[in-house]
């Protein structure tokens, strides 16, 4: 052998090494995209903590899917607290419990949606848990320390765990869900025995006492009055109530006063106090008849309002003895006794251009024009007054218009109206407004304006609707009043509001409208065809049907003129 | 023969090597490198002003963002002002600005991004640590130069500690430079007490380093003087609850007599005289008589308020609290000419609730994106007057702290609806009064919520209720009663350690309020 051939078989020698060793090397194949862990992974991995939660989870077959792809909220009970739960439902470890209890517990720690923290309000998660009753946050400050509270079982540990599926909340002590309905929650309490009896006697007992499997039927919220709340008003008991009330001699009718008294405390829907100062009003089982709520201070208020002026004092929801979570509902305890109040319909002169803000201008109301101008179509300058965009970005600007001299207001309510441009192609594309409350009952509406043509040619022909329903006439910002008597023009839908006789001060009757609930009505004028600025709004009034609908006249200086 | 061209041979490399010197050769082309700076006083003077640009850099990548990072200056207006009640979200505030307000800020939130103030800090550290070798190097440069230069780092880094311990409550406490990646080393928080003690001190130290005024407006308050110094050691000392000091300092720059409030109105009777030029003279020219410390933006460096605040664009993200004017100011329903100058048109455009204090180019009119360079007020002399009240009504001298209110109401009109007229002997309610009055006269400031978290935690929480109170204004009505039990949790005053920094700072223990 030459040196030569030794060095070229050492060669291969080394080249075929190479390649073996090559296909030696393992191949590193990638089958997960993420190595976050999932639900089930993450307890794994705590083992110390979560063990017996763990264990439920397997028992109860949910472990599986829960390691699988979605997207869950997990309450995660640490040791202790399961421990304590077990202890309460008297199983000696995880293996005996009953398994149905199990898995009830389970749904109600699971949610299907990803809620963090900073979801929880003082009321009820957005998210039903699968086992069908909400649960109910709130933060709690033991001893310094503030902590979230879930159903004022659990304190939350650790928050905002994000895993693979979802997200994980660490909560000390397991989540039992509600197990009594409305009319056992407060049949437990003697402190509501009036409430309870007179419940009882209309039959609002029996049906407070079902779950409906209908979830959309299910939830009812009660506001009841105990038996202080009720003597604090004389009705030292149910006897004495039900003397008061009750004039048919028969509480299950619902014409008596004693029925409409429970179901004016009934509102359906599930409203945890911090779900109910969401909503101005809500309707209550008494057809047509709302409460209303204010949060003044730290207090949710009932039935506060201010009526032609007049505040009418409301009663107190007592917030410790309140958010009493049942199958069926939530119960709040209200600290005075109240009823619905029955109004005769009263006619609102609504003088539009005196609203909060431009009273908060004071170098500006009733001294000088202002525009309120909409930047954007997200901005909204005026609580109570909104209109629909205008395309033409420009033209979204109400002035409130003041002069004692010019032409326009000499005459005016106040000296002042409102301005908007209206009708398409560029301009604002309606004109909403809140009114003050109304009392329920039928009322003409009358929409007093100060007539303009921005140019001769102009026309400005709109239609009006009261909550949604659309107005018999229509009217026209550009037209006068016409000629004749008062009598004349009222048999034709037209009136003269102000003391002047200029005919440019007019005031259209579009129509005739039911308000069904008592509260704050929605107006809203559309332009239908034509397109001007000079759109000046003085006053709409709501005059019952059944009223002199021509008097009073109205001043510049806003007082009023009743002959 | 042989021989010499072997000589020629190492004759050639050894030129060719010479040759390969500058290529050889690591040092940046376009930069200057440690060793060859720190050379000159030129030098020192550069990194000095470096220190209060690296103040007004603006924000990087977008806002809404996971990755953004505010301003410096936005962060001072937001630590300050978010959570109490003279401000409100708008229609473009993200999902971190609203979870302030809501009292819901998690680790996650942007705005508890303290990366801006620890860079400025690093600034203060490099010039403290590097300047003195200039000495050696520069022989025009003298100590007293230095000295000058040195009680400049140390008050801003005082100052920027100052923030981030009033704003987070225990912070990391570094106090070397760190001037490359090998000084990169995680450190523990500080208590708060300890952080505090080391503000005063390198305070304490500038204040015998530096100078009464540079012989010019512009760097006398925009640059650090004595009296820059005695006010924040005022402020300081009113935070550690030290009155009898709070009070010498305030008095050194009373009695300096360089210092004054700029009339706003004068009471003649029923009359009110109003001098027109007030809100341009104190806020749109800035470096007025009253000013003590500005951060001096300008057509250079623009602030970032304008689209923050700006209701000519659609994104803004602050406005005033909606019921600012009468809460805070209140109205004259009777006379419209009788008004709190400080009110609408001059702390905010009351009918399109605009914080109007930063982009008012007057009164009336707004600035234009390009004009938007209005200072940032870290102190004024109505805040050493009124911060000397405070002191003074600690101590026990009732009297005295409502002479100095009265003065600071009288000089801008304040509404006698706001007069809470507490007696001498009332302490709380001249404590109150004092809260209130400060809400009025630095509205927007970036004060608010630390002036109520001073007044709450003074006597170990003993008036709580005043920042509840202040919490509840500005919540959502139905995250009330959490927002409030969470605020009883005193330590959910402090902000979380943002979550980038935990992850990269191993020793960093976060505040136990966010489990």
């Amino acid at each position: 052998m030459t040196r030569k051939s030794v060095l070229i078989a050492g060669l291969v020698f080394i080249s075929l090494m190479y390649l073996v060793n090559a296909g030696c090397r393992k191949l590193e194949v990638v089958e997960k995209t993420t190595s976050d862990v999932n639900i089930v992974g993450y307890l794994d991995k705590n083992l110390d903590s979560f063990s017996l939660f763990k264990q439920i989870l397997e028992k109860t077959g949910t472990a599986s899917f829960l390691n699988a792809y979605g997207s869950y909220t997990c309450f995660a009970p640490t040791n202790s607290g399961v421990k304590t739960y077990l202890k309460n439902i008297g199983a000696s470890s995880v293996e005996t419990a009953d398994m149905a209890t199990l898995k009830d517990m389970v749904r109600l720690h699971l949610l299907e949606d990803t809620i963090y923290t900073n979801s929880f309000t003082d009321g009820k998660l957005p998210v039903i848990t699968m086992y069908g009753q909400f649960l109910i946050t709130s933060v709690v400050n033991t001893s310094g320390v503030s902590s979230y509270v879930i159903n004022r079982q659990g304190a939350v540990v650790k928050s905002n765990i994000r895993v693979g599926n979802g997200i994980i909340h660490a909560i000390d002590q397991v989540l039992t869900p509600a197990t009594r309905t409305i009319s056992q929650q407060l049949e437990s309490k003697p402190e509501y025995s009036i409430f309870v009896q007179a419940m009882k006697e209309t039959g609002y007992f029996a049906r407070l006492n079902v779950v409906d499997p209908d979830l959309s039927k299910r939830w009812i919220t009660v506001f009841a009055e105990s038996n202080k709340a009720l003597a604090d008003s004389g009705f030292a008991t149910y006897a004495a109530l039900k003397a008061r009330l009750s004039k048919t001699g028969n509480p299950t009718n619902p014409k008596d006063s004693l029925n409409m008294y429970v179901a004016y405390h009934i509102s359906s829907g599930l409203k945890f106090l911090g779900d109910i100062i969401t909503v101005p009003t809500h309707e209550t089982l008494l057809p047509q008849e709302v409460v209303s709520i204010k949060l003044i201070d730290q207090d949710v208020v009932l039935n506060e309002d201010e009526f032609n002026g007049v505040v009418e004092k409301g009663v107190k929801i007592t917030r410790e003895k309140s958010d009493i979570a049942a199958t069926n509902g939530v119960v709040h305890d209200v600290a005075a006794h109240y009823r619905v109040k029955f109004r005769k319909p009263t006619a609102l002169y609504w003088d539009v251009s005196s609203f909060t803000e431009i009273k908060k201008l004071p170098a500006f109301y009733k001294k000088a024009n202002y525009n309120f101008t909409r930047a954007t179509e997200a901005d909204n300058p005026i609580k109570d007054h909104y209109w629909g965009w205008g395309p033409l970005a420009g033209t979204n600007v109400m002035t409130y218009t003041y002069s004692t001299s010019s032409s326009i207001t000499n005459f005016a309510v106040n000296n002042d109206v409102n301005m908007l441009p209206l009708g398409l192609p560029n301009r604002p594309v309606f004109w909403e407004m809140r009114t003050p409350p109304i009392v329920k009952g039928k009322y003409k509406v009358w929409i007093c304006y100060r007539a303009q043509k921005q140019s001769s040619s102009s026309n400005m022909l709109c239609q009006v609707e009261v909550n949604g329903t659309l107005m018999q006439r229509t009217m026209n910002f550009t037209d006068n009043r016409p000629a004749g008597t008062d009598a004349e023009l009222e048999a034709i839908g037209w009136k003269r509001y102000t003391e002047n006789v200029t005919n440019v001060f007019a005031a259209r009757q579009v129509g005739v409208i039911d308000f069904l609930t008592t509260q704050q009505q929605i107006i809203r004028i559309t332009p239908l065809n034509g397109t001007q600025n000079n759109n000046n709004l003085d006053m709409i009034q709501f005059i019952p049907i059944d009223q002199n609908q021509i008097l009073p006249r109205f001043r510049p200086d806003g007082s009023l003129l009743f002959q | 023969m042989k021989i010499y061209f072997k000589y020629a041979f190492a004759l050639m490399l050894v030129t060719a090597l010479g040759g390969c010197k500058k290529y050889l050769e690591l040092k940046p082309i376009d930069g200057i490198i440690k060793q060859e700076f720190w050379k000159t006083k030129e030098q020192v003077r550069a990194s000095v002003f470096g220190i209060y640009s690296s103040m007004m850099e603006p924000s990087s990548r977008s806002y809404s963002t996971q990755d953004y990072i505010p301003s410096m200056t936005e962060l001072f207006f937001v630590w300050g002002e978010s959570r109490a009640d003279n401000v409100a979200n708008a229609t473009a505030s993200s999902r971190d600005d609203i979870d302030l307000v809501n009292m819901n800020t998690q680790p996650t939130n942007v705005n508890v991004n303290w990366r801006p103030f620890y860079r400025t800090i690093n600034f203060c550290n490099t010039v403290i640590e590097k300047a003195p070798e200039v000495l050696a190097n520069d022989n025009t440069f003298t100590q007293a130069q230095l000295d000058n230069y040195l009680s400049e780092a140390l008050t801003i880094r005082a100052l920027m500690y100052f923030y981030l311990v009033r704003s987070f409550g225990d912070v990391p406490l570094k106090t070397d430079a760190t001037l490359s990646d090998e000084n990169i080393k995680p450190i523990p928080k500080s208590t708060q007490a300890q952080v505090l003690n080391q503000i005063v001190a390198d305070l304490k130290s500038a204040e015998s380093k530096a100078v009464k005024t540079y012989g010019d407006v512009d760097s006398d308050k925009g640059r650090v003087t004595q009296f820059t110094i005695n006010t924040i050691l005022a402020d300081v000392y009113l935070w550690m609850d030290k009155f009898p000091e709070a009070i010498v300092e305030c008095d050194k720059v009373i009695n300096s007599g360089k210092f004054g409030l700029i009339r706003g109105a004068t009471r003649n009777g029923s009359l009110v005289e109003y001098n027109e030029s007030w809100f341009n003279t104190l806020y749109v020219d800035g470096n007025s008589n009253e000013g003590i410390f500005e951060l001096q933006f300008s057509v250079q460096r623009l602030n970032p308020f304008f689209p923050i605040f700006s209701a000519s664009i659609p994104a803004r993200r602050w406005t005033a609290s909606a019921d600012l004017i009468e809460r805070v100011f209140s109205l004259d329903l009777n006379d419209d000419k009788n008004i709190d100058i400080r009110g609408d048109r001059g702390s905010v455009n009351a009918a399109t609730s605009t914080i109007w204090k930063y982009i008012g180019a007057s009164p009336t009119t707004q600035r234009s994106f390009d004009q938007s360079f209005a200072h940032w007020f870290f102190y004024r002399y109505a805040d050493v007057l009124l911060m000397k009240a405070e002191a003074l009504n600690e101590s026990g001298n009732g009297r005295d702290a409502l002479d100095l209110v009265y003065r600071v109401r009288a000089r801008a009109n304040a509404l006698a609806a706001t007069d809470l007229a507490p007696s001498p002997t009332d302490k709380n309610l001249i404590q109150d009064f004092i809260l209130e009055e400060r809400a009025r006269e630095f509205c927007f400031e970036g004060k608010r919520w630390y002036d109520v978290l001073r007044n709450a935690k003074r006597k170990n929480y003993a008036r709580l209720g005043i920042l509840l109170n202040t919490i509840s204004q500005s919540v959502p009505s139905n995250l009330q009663q959490s927002a409030q039990a969470k605020a009883r949790d005193v330590n959910s005053h402090y902000f979380p350690i943002y979550l980038y920094e935990m992850q990269t700072n191993k020793l960093l223990v976060q505040n136990s309020f966010y489990k």
